[in-house]
């Protein structure tokens, strides 16, 4: 049987600095409105010696996502390759996505009067939306498309230390038992695996 | 830098002190994780603050600030105890590790926790680890070198690495972060107040190479300063040219020529992120002009009360212009021009020689770029050569003036051909492939002739001089009170034609130290010493020989013309610990430094400032900006991440004083200001100190002094400037402000 | 006087809505809901959102939506309507203020609940500017709602506290089962009445501070956080259950109101427009009242 290669995304928590390279490289890549993060750098237990790391999280397009089970106008689609994407224009940005979501990936823009929430923007991996691929008004509600170009993803493609991985699922799990072979140590499934690709 | 980034992935063991390369290298520091990965490097971190670095390092000791030279000492008693020192390579490459080996056995781990605060046992922990995994690198920065005892701070470091024999090693070293863009190419070139390109003193010999290269009289350079005597002075150093301002207070005698500085032009430096912001104030106040050039409005001009003369010109960013620039490892890379200048924006050399034309001596300040060498050791026009060519013709005229560091390789077809083919480099010892093979990526320097391929690590002699091998240099003499001062025999480069040390190489002794006859043309054609030879002669012999021009001698422990002949521990002049400042005490005030008077034990002893001023403060960077900010704050999205001026304050010493988390406080200095900062929770600094970035400025003791940005000019994100109140505190030898051990007292808003 | 205080804590309310939005963590970049390791998600409720969301709301919704009708269109055809003659005497019972006050809520329930359905089917209406509208009404119209729910809980308190007489009440389920015309000893509410005031008030409460706190996502309550020791995304979590299962008790109850006003009992409609309840309706239906009417000489 033949299978997709699925992508995913991987964060080598001990690689990651808390640059923020990523976070900050993909507002400018997508010219997002300040305040939305598709990408957030977390540490965690800091300054605690021997406990602090940082990871970077964005939507880790998961396996059986679960904001695209709550949505209540199912705009979200799951692409052959695995990558979540949803469609702006059906959202109504009610939120839903983001009460189920582990990772506090789906943003809302505030929209208009009263502080009503626009449609919700995440993560797309850099591959756009269901409108035409690479078109004006793509990139204007889904920022660049870069998985049609055959580009990494510009997060990854920034990141300083290397830590922020993304490919299909074959070439990142061997990147990753490399790096544990090497250290001789680390062998946790890296952070947010267990819960977006039920650590396949 | 002694090594290279890449190198550091050579290392079996990583040790810090005083720098955050998490922070402040984020893509170098991948070489520390790389070697961590797949060396299983050891990496040791000393840091007062627990850092980004920290979080990655395998031990880690909290170190009270401005205490790094009892940190070492105490190491090295140690090694010297378990005969864990390196005595062969000791004794053939190193001056006066005796006077080290006494002084270290006063520092028993016990006296070392008293003073550092680190516990006995990690320090043994720390140096058991360090020396049993070599080889090992040292890497400092900011954190060692920003002290009123810097400079023996950066000369206790390589004597723990000499002790070791870690000096000249891939993988070893000592290697020092550089923290900005270019600033290792802007300290190769000179942007110091104490010498002159390339390393040159300031004696009358120096000037008179510089005449001869730049093509100009000797007497034409004199006469530019008010009298001789001036040529070989230090002039005001960027911590300090505030005192030589007419009607700023002080008691500090200054001696810049009977006046005082009437103008001060800035070229993109961050002023406000400089110690003593309220005296920086002051000396803008009463200049009488003041001009910035800068791609964004640099914060001086915000800072000062000063209504006129007050110049502001759009200087373009380095996307804007193109040439050489040098990086942390001595290497070169060729930067070429993304965009042509936005709006009104002039590239910084366009804006100089604007300046010379108007003030008259744009021939004399171009004159060198349209100049060449002949084969007997002349300088000429180049024939037909009318007007020269920006940046190549720059770049070539300092490969042809600067010897001593040898960038007589570093020219502009040869750098750009390296950036081009980046590819073809080796990313962990820099070597060239294919095309590029037998070169260093960037040709690190000393890059002796057109031909040579760079020096990946200094002083390293398991290599050839022509592959980038080299002993210490001889600088200081051949002996000392009757020690020998060069390398012993049995320690040279490989492949030497000399197996001993040697002096380094003039036109005198060329002929008896490499047993070579010179012809009379030679003769004639070459120059007094290697450094001056423009007819490159003595090089190429030297080349030739397998010797290295500058000569092989020993490392020096004992530098007899500095106040402390061995490096040794004074406590900060603000010492939260006032007993030991008593055993401890800083150096004697020291008059005309940098021409102008500057305090030491005066302020140290005047009172025990730990009284009033319990709190150790530190600076330091954050990942999201550098220098001033002022760029940085200018970008939305990382004005986002990091929206105001904040200090890390340890959640005992908080609540201590009944300050919220994200609610304001004051920090008082010693020096009578003060800064109104957001308190963040942080475990990374201890209950007695507390940590501030120092990319904020608009604000002034309190004051929002944003108001004085010109129409849309305001930066996304403004703050008070932590260099309000860093302490009043300069190294002895360089006069780098005390800005990583000083005192404070905090309290709520 | 007394509708002056009721305006005054309704803006009170309202005020402490609006405040609610002036959060400047707008720009916090977003929502925390990683707690960290082994922390996070402590409570499951995420899991169990998602869970009740993709598997339960909508159908129960449904069932709510079509079973409730059905029962009354069978209790219709089988028990038919109460009739009550319309041309006895009358006695003036609710105000212009109860009226105004019921009237604004009843307009909010009439968007409000529709709108609600189309979000929860918003699938099948195809999502886009149609569900956006309906999720904005559904905003828009809690205002209204919002400033007329405390004072429509001050006037009618005291007739909406349960008494004995209650119990019995339920025990015959108001006597709308059988088609004879039963004496009730009800008072000016009966139980059934009763029921409806607490679920609209307090469920209506909890609905507008829910939906709210779903409605602005980053609104910055240490208090809420203190007390629940609930991160923000837990309390957003929380919220969205809450108003969900409140939903259906909200809607089953507004339906039955609205099938007992306008079907059940003919006419009686007409008492909360004119304000005047017919002397036949109240006696039957509301015993205890009609008497204490009687003795004050109403009628």
């Amino acid at each position: 049987m033949m299978e997709y290669a699925r992508m995913k995304f991987y964060c080598d928590e001990s690689r990651c600095i808390e640059c923020d390279g990523c976070s900050i490289a993909c507002a400018e890549a997508h010219e997002l409105p300040v305040g939305i993060s598709r990408r957030k750098v977390i540490t965690i237990n800091e300054g605690i010696p021997g406990k602090e790391f940082s990871t970077s999280v964005a939507c880790m397009h998961c396996t059986d996502a679960p904001c695209e089970q709550v949505c209540p106008v199912d705009c979200f689609y799951i692409r052959e390759d695995g990558i979540v994407l949803h469609d702006k224009e059906k959202c109504i940005g009610c939120g839903y996505c983001l009460y189920a979501c582990p990772f506090g990936a789906p943003q809302f823009p505030r929209d208009g009067a009263f502080g009503a929430k626009g449609a919700m923007d995440k993560c797309t991996m850099c591959a756009g939306g269901p409108l035409e691929t690479n078109s004006e008004k793509e990139r204007h509600l889904y920022g660049q498309n870069r998985i049609a170009e055959g580009k990494v993803p510009l997060c990854a493609a920034m990141c300083s230390t290397k830590a922020l991985l993304v490919g299909d699922a074959q070439s990142v799990s061997n990147i990753f038992r490399a790096r544990v072979a090497a250290r001789g140590k680390g062998a946790n499934a890296p952070y947010g695996w267990d819960k977006a690709y039920k650590n396949q | 830098m002694t090594n290279s980034l890449g190198d550091i992935q050579k290392s079996k063991a990583i040790i810090i002190f005083g720098a955050n390369p998490a922070v402040n290298h984020p893509v170098g520091f991948q070489h520390f994780l790389k070697a961590k990965e797949r060396n299983n490097s050891q990496l040791i971190v000393i840091d007062p603050r627990f850092t980004k670095t920290a979080a990655k390092a395998d031990i880690y000791a909290q170190i009270r600030p401005g205490t790094d030279i009892p940190f070492m000492y105490g190491m090295l008693n140690i090694i010297f105890q378990n005969g864990w020192d390196d005595k062969e390579y000791v004794d053939a490459r190193v001056f006066g590790m005796d006077k080290i080996r006494e002084e270290a056995k006063k520092w028993t781990p016990e006296l070392v926790e008293d003073v550092t605060g680190v516990p006995a046992q990690t320090l043994i922990q720390i140096t058991n680890l360090y020396a049993k995994n070599r080889p090992g690198t040292l890497i400092w920065a900011m954190g060692l070198t920003q002290h009123s005892i810097g400079t023996s701070n950066t000369r206790m470091a390589p004597i723990l690495q000499l002790a070791l024999g870690n000096m000249g090693k891939a993988g070893g070293g000592t290697n020092i972060l550089r923290g900005h863009d270019n600033v290792q190419g802007a300290t190769d070139m000179g942007c110091l107040a104490d010498s002159l390109p390339g390393y040159y003193g300031l004696a009358e010999g120096s000037w008179k190479y510089f005449a001869k290269s730049w093509g100009v009289e000797f007497e034409y350079l004199e006469k530019q300063f008010k009298d001789k005597s001036w040529m070989s002075k230090n002039g005001f150093s960027l911590a300090r040219w505030w005192a030589g301002v007419q009607n700023v207070k002080s008691d500090e005698k200054i001696e810049n020529a009977g006046t005082s500085l009437k103008a001060l032009l800035v070229f993109g430096n961050g002023i406000t992120s400089v110690a003593q912001q309220a005296k920086i104030k002051e000396g803008l106040d009463n200049l009488d002009m003041l001009v910035l050039a800068d791609p964004f409005v640099n914060e001086a001009a915000i800072l000062t009360d000063k209504k006129d003369n007050v110049f502001i010109l759009p200087a373009a960013t380095q996307f804007e212009t193109s040439g050489l620039v040098v990086a942390t490892n001595r290497s070169a890379q060729w930067r070429y021009k993304v965009v042509e200048p936005l709006y009104e924006s002039k590239p910084d050399q366009e804006i100089m020689f604007e300046l010379a034309k108007r003030l008259g001596f744009y021939e004399q300040y171009t004159k060198g770029m349209l100049m060449q060498e002949t084969k007997d050791g002349k300088l000429e026009m180049i024939p037909n050569k009318k007007d020269f060519v920006w940046p190549e013709d720059a770049t070539n005229e300092i490969a042809r003036i600067i010897k001593t560091i040898g960038l007589t390789g570093w020219t502009a077809e040869r750098v750009k051909k390296h950036t081009d083919n980046w590819h073809m480099f080796d990313e962990v010892s820099g070597a060239g492939m294919g095309p590029m093979k037998g070169e260093y990526y960037g040709l690190p320097w000393p890059c002796w002739t057109k031909t040579h391929g760079g020096s990946p690590n200094l002083y390293d002699t398991s290599i050839s001089v022509k592959e980038g091998g080299m002993g210490f240099r001889n600088n200081f003499g051949l002996e000392k009170d009757g020690v020998n001062l060069l390398a012993e025999k049995g320690s040279f480069p490989k492949g030497s034609k000399i197996e001993a040390g040697y002096p380094e190489i003039t036109k005198a002794n060329i002929e008896a130290v490499l047993g070579i006859t010179l012809t009379e043309e030679e003769k004639a054609a070459c120059g007094a010493n290697w450094k001056v030879d423009n007819s490159g002669i003595l090089v190429q012999k030297c080349m030739e020989a397998g010797v290295c021009p500058y000569g092989n001698a020993k490392a020096r422990a004992i530098v007899w013309n500095f106040p402390d002949h061995i490096p040794m521990h004074r406590e900060p002049l603000h010492s939260p610990r006032h007993d030991l400042t008593l055993k401890y005490p800083a150096y004697a005030d020291k008059a005309n430094h940098f021409r102008v008077m500057t305090k030491y034990i005066s302020v140290q002893s005047a009172k025990d400032y730990s009284k009033e001023f319990p709190i150790n403060m530190v600076t330091g960077r954050l990942v999201t900006m550098n220098g001033a900010g002022i760029e940085n704050r200018a970008s939305k999205y990382i004005a986002a991440l990091t929206p105001e001026m904040f200090c890390d304050i340890h959640p005992d010493l908080a609540h201590k004083h009944g300050i919220k988390n994200g609610h304001m406080m004051w920090i008082h200095s010693p020096e009578g200001t003060k800064i109104k900062v957001k308190a963040k929770y942080s475990y990374t600094v201890l209950p007695d100190m507390v940590f501030m970035p120092f990319h904020f400025a608009g604000y002034f003791q309190g004051v929002d002094r944003t108001g004085n940005f010109p129409a849309g000019t305001k930066p996304f994100a403004s703050g008070e400037s932590v260099n309000t109140v860093t302490n009043y505190g300069y190294d002895i030898i360089t006069q780098i402000p005390e800005t990583k051990g000083g005192l404070c007292r905090v309290e709520k808003a | 006087m007394k509708k002056y205080l009721y305006m005054f804590i309704a803006t009170l309310a309202l005020a402490s809505v609006a405040w609610a939005t002036e959060s400047q963590i707008w720009g916090e970049m977003r929502i925390q809901n990683i707690l960290g390791y082994g922390q996070e998600e402590s409570l499951k409720l995420g899991v169990l959102f998602t869970f009740l969301q993709s598997k339960y709301f909508a159908w129960i919704f449904l069932a709510v939506l079509i079973g409730v009708p059905t029962v009354f269109f069978v209790h219709y055809k089988l028990v038919g309507p109460k009739v009550f003659p319309h041309s006895h005497k009358k006695h003036y019972a609710f105000n212009l203020f109860h009226r105004t006050v019921h009237q604004i809520a009843a307009i909010s329930f009439l968007v409000l609940v529709p709108t609600g359905f189309i979000i929860v089917f918003g699938d099948f209406f195809g999502g886009g500017t149609l569900v956006r509208m309906a999720k904005n009404l559904h905003g828009i119209f809690t205002i209204p709602f919002a400033i007329v729910v405390i004072p429509m809980a001050l006037m009618w308190l005291k007739e909406a506290l349960f008494n004995f007489e209650d119990v019995k009440w339920f025990m015959i389920l108001g006597g709308y089962l059988s088609k004879e015309k039963q004496i009730i000893n009800a008072t000016q509410f009966n139980a059934g009445q009763k029921m409806w005031y607490w679920v609209a008030i307090l469920g209506g409460i909890t609905m507008i501070l829910s939906g709210a706190m779903m409605f602005f996502l980053d609104f910055k309550m240490e208090m809420l956080h203190n007390l629940t020791g609930l991160s923000q995304i837990d309390l957003l979590r929380v919220a969205a259950i809450v108003h969900n299962v409140m939903g259906f008790a909200v809607v089953a109850l507004f339906i039955t109101h609205v099938y007992m006003s306008m079907f059940a009992i003919k006419g009686a409609v007409n008492s909360i427009i004119t304000g005047y309840v017919e002397e036949e309706e109240v006696k039957f239906l509301h015993n205890a009242w009609y008497k204490k009417l009687k003795e004050k000489g109403k009628f």
